[in-house]
């Protein structure tokens, strides 16, 4: 799109992609916000709730995993010490609900610095691996800890609200996780189009090379890393907020971070809403499984199939698989037989001289060119 | 006089220097104590068999990997413990030994990367300005290769790829151009091409290191050879010297 708004021929067709593209956004911010009222029970609402809280989830693990390629398996611990965060600031040092989500946040963004430092040192399958160590370690701690985190026993935070009804809390609930989706997205779509996420997405593709071009790769990292656990602190945060109790076995488990990990890929990670498809996915699969197979680990064995089916014939995710596609029925389109004036045919004598003449010299070029 | 004086004086003036250079990897020396210097302003090149050091120095000078010993200035300065993107601003670029480019970046991106903004508005502005784009052309254009702009680096041949990387390297605006085998895979008529673009770079005021196996390249290109050999220079000077010195013959022209 950028590239396009260069080139004049292009100016019509990007125009209307645009178009389309506001558009689009449009009738799915509308079909969001209007899904509560739609809803037949505030049941429905809770699995809308389920499925926007993955979505940031998976958004905000995107900042790192999209952007750098370091893919964290332990962004639950994020999301963990976001939602135990905001429930003993509320609990023990009775911080307002909100306040304390976002002091809470304050704090897993303070940590996410020597956090990343340590771990951003190792590339590809070590990272992997440093990256789930953090969520054991919580996971003991704050287990064992039982006079401070309430342990296995639980931690129950208060509800925001307190005067309002149960249907209520579930729509109030639903808009706040819709507006921290929009904030991560906006936020990710910014970082996209700068200079910051072109030097990330460089370090992404080949690290040696883009430090070599001047690149602050160790730098550049570290601040992503910060900004995806703040958005997934928040997350959590919120979470603990709407849920209102908390187990550690729950908040910090390798599951929660491979859900953030296989709704990106399966979205698409090189694409803003890739998350959001990915979560849209495997969390009304997971709900479906859940409702219709009870209490089982089916619904492990559902997200695995998944998983499997993204990584054998989708590598890039649904949407780029879904865009080639698409991509396949237009050229078709263009060669279908249809009645041509005199006028077009000269027309397109016209330009098929000129693309000729251009692709004789740039064969000349590329035969030159190796 | 005064314009031999001159032409000495250019000649002496220093670029990239180092001084007792030294890595090992495990028990293996890779470079053993390296005092070298090139020049300002000119082409020199960097040869010695396979094993002697040449890439291990280009990965020390640019702070890819730290060596155990020794010094390294970049015109007067020390630049010896500074990290990779440091050095790159200092106006030091360079190439990869068998070529790298961002493969799953379009052509243009491969450029844009290259812009390093300094400010933090400056890195959170939008890539691909007006000014940006136009100068990442103007290096596509000159390298010959500015229709594939769109394209996917990965998607582009291997004489392209090459071309591809030296505009990235150029895009970073450096003054220093390290290249680790320009010619390696490469057809006559690109190594030609190669040629032409060093040299006009050359004369418009940009200084080279050039390391190359290609000895018809190296002779007809460069104003000034180092040879190395077990991770130490053996012999420099003007190619038509060191065409025929003994210990270079011997180390590795093998004749």
């Amino acid at each position: 799109m950028r590239k396009g708004s260069e080139l004049p021929l292009r100016a019509g067709r990007l125009r209307t992609s645009t178009l389309l593209h506001v558009g689009a956004l449009l009738a799915g911010v509308a079909v969001a916000l209007s899904f509560p009222s739609m809803a037949p029970s505030p049941y429905e609402i809770t699995v809308g709730i389920a499925i926007l809280n993955y979505a940031v989830l998976s958004t905000s693990w995107n900042f790192v995993g999209g952007f750098t390629g370091y893919i964290s398996l332990g962004h639950g611990a994020f999301a963990g010490l976001g939602a135990y965060g905001t429930g003993l600031l509320v609990t023990k040092a009775e911080l307002p609900p909100f306040a304390a989500l976002f002091v809470a946040a304050a704090l897993v963004a303070a940590l996410a610095v020597p956090v990343g430092y340590a771990a951003l040192r190792v590339r590809g399958a070590s990272f992997v691996i440093v990256s789930i160590a953090l969520v054991l370690i919580l996971l003991l701690v704050f287990q064992s800890w039982a006079s401070f985190t309430g342990g296995s026993r639980g931690l129950v935070v208060p509800r925001p609200f307190p005067g309002m009804l149960r249907s209520e809390h579930h729509r109030t609930f639903y808009f706040l996780f819709a507006a921290l989706l929009g904030v991560a997205l906006l936020t990710w779509w910014i970082i996209d189009r700068s200079r910051f996420g072109m030097g990330l997405k460089a370090i992404r593709e080949d690290e040696d090379k883009a430090q070599s071009l001047g690149t602050p790769i160790f730098a550049y990292k570290l601040v992503v890393f910060v900004v995806s656990a703040t958005f997934t602190s928040l997350a959590g945060g919120l979470y603990a907020l709407w849920f209102g109790d908390l187990d550690p076995v729950f908040q910090f488990s390798i599951l929660s971070g491979a859900y953030m990990v296989l709704m990106a890929l399966l979205g698409g990670v090189r694409h803003l809403y890739g998350p959001l498809l990915g979560a849209l996915i495997v969390g009304y699969a997971l709900e479906y499984s859940k409702v219709e197979y009870g209490d089982t680990p089916l619904h492990l064995v559902v997200a695995g199939l998944l998983l499997g089916v993204v990584v054998m014939f989708m590598p890039d995710g649904v949407i780029p698989a879904a865009t080639a596609l698409l991509a396949r029925f237009r050229t078709s389109g263009e060669t279908s037989i249809r009645e041509v004036t005199a006028a077009e045919l000269k027309e397109r004598h016209g330009q098929g001289n000129g693309t000729d003449e251009s692709e004789v010299r740039n064969s000349e070029r590329s035969g030159s060119g190796g | 006089m005064s314009e031999a004086e001159a032409a000495a004086e250019t000649a002496a003036r220093p670029s990239l220097a180092t001084v007792g250079l030294s890595k090992a990897f495990g028990g293996v020396t890779a470079l053993d104590s390296a005092t070298v210097t090139f020049h300002h302003g000119k082409v020199n090149a960097l040869i010695g068999p396979n094993g002697s050091g040449k890439t291990t120095f280009f990965n020390c000078v640019t702070g890819m990997i730290r060596p155990d010993a020794g010094r390294t200035t970049y015109r007067g300065r020390d630049i010896t413990r500074k990290p990779p993107h440091r050095i790159a601003r200092a106006g030091i670029g360079r190439s990869f030994q068998l070529c790298r480019v961002f493969p799953r970046m379009t052509v243009l991106d491969n450029l844009l990367a290259a812009v390093q903004p300094s400010s933090l508005a400056g890195q959170l502005a939008r890539a691909g300005r007006r000014e940006e784009t136009e100068r990442a052309r103007g290096w596509l254009s000159r390298m010959g290769i500015e229709h594939l702009e769109r394209a996917e680096a990965r998607q582009l041949s291997w004489g392209q790829q090459k071309l591809l990387e030296l505009a990235g390297v150029l895009m970073s605006e450096p003054e220093l151009i390290l290249l680790d085998e320009p010619a390696g895979g490469v057809n006559p008529a690109l190594i030609n091409r190669i040629c032409d673009l060093v040299r006009e770079l050359n004369a418009e005021g940009r200084t080279f290191l050039i390391v190359e196996h290609n000895m018809d390249l190296v002779m007809s290109l460069s104003d000034h050879v180092v040879v190395f050999d077990r991770g130490r220079p053996i012999a420099e000077g003007p190619p038509s010297v060191i065409q025929s010195d003994e210990r270079v013959l011997g180390a590795y022209l093998g004749v």
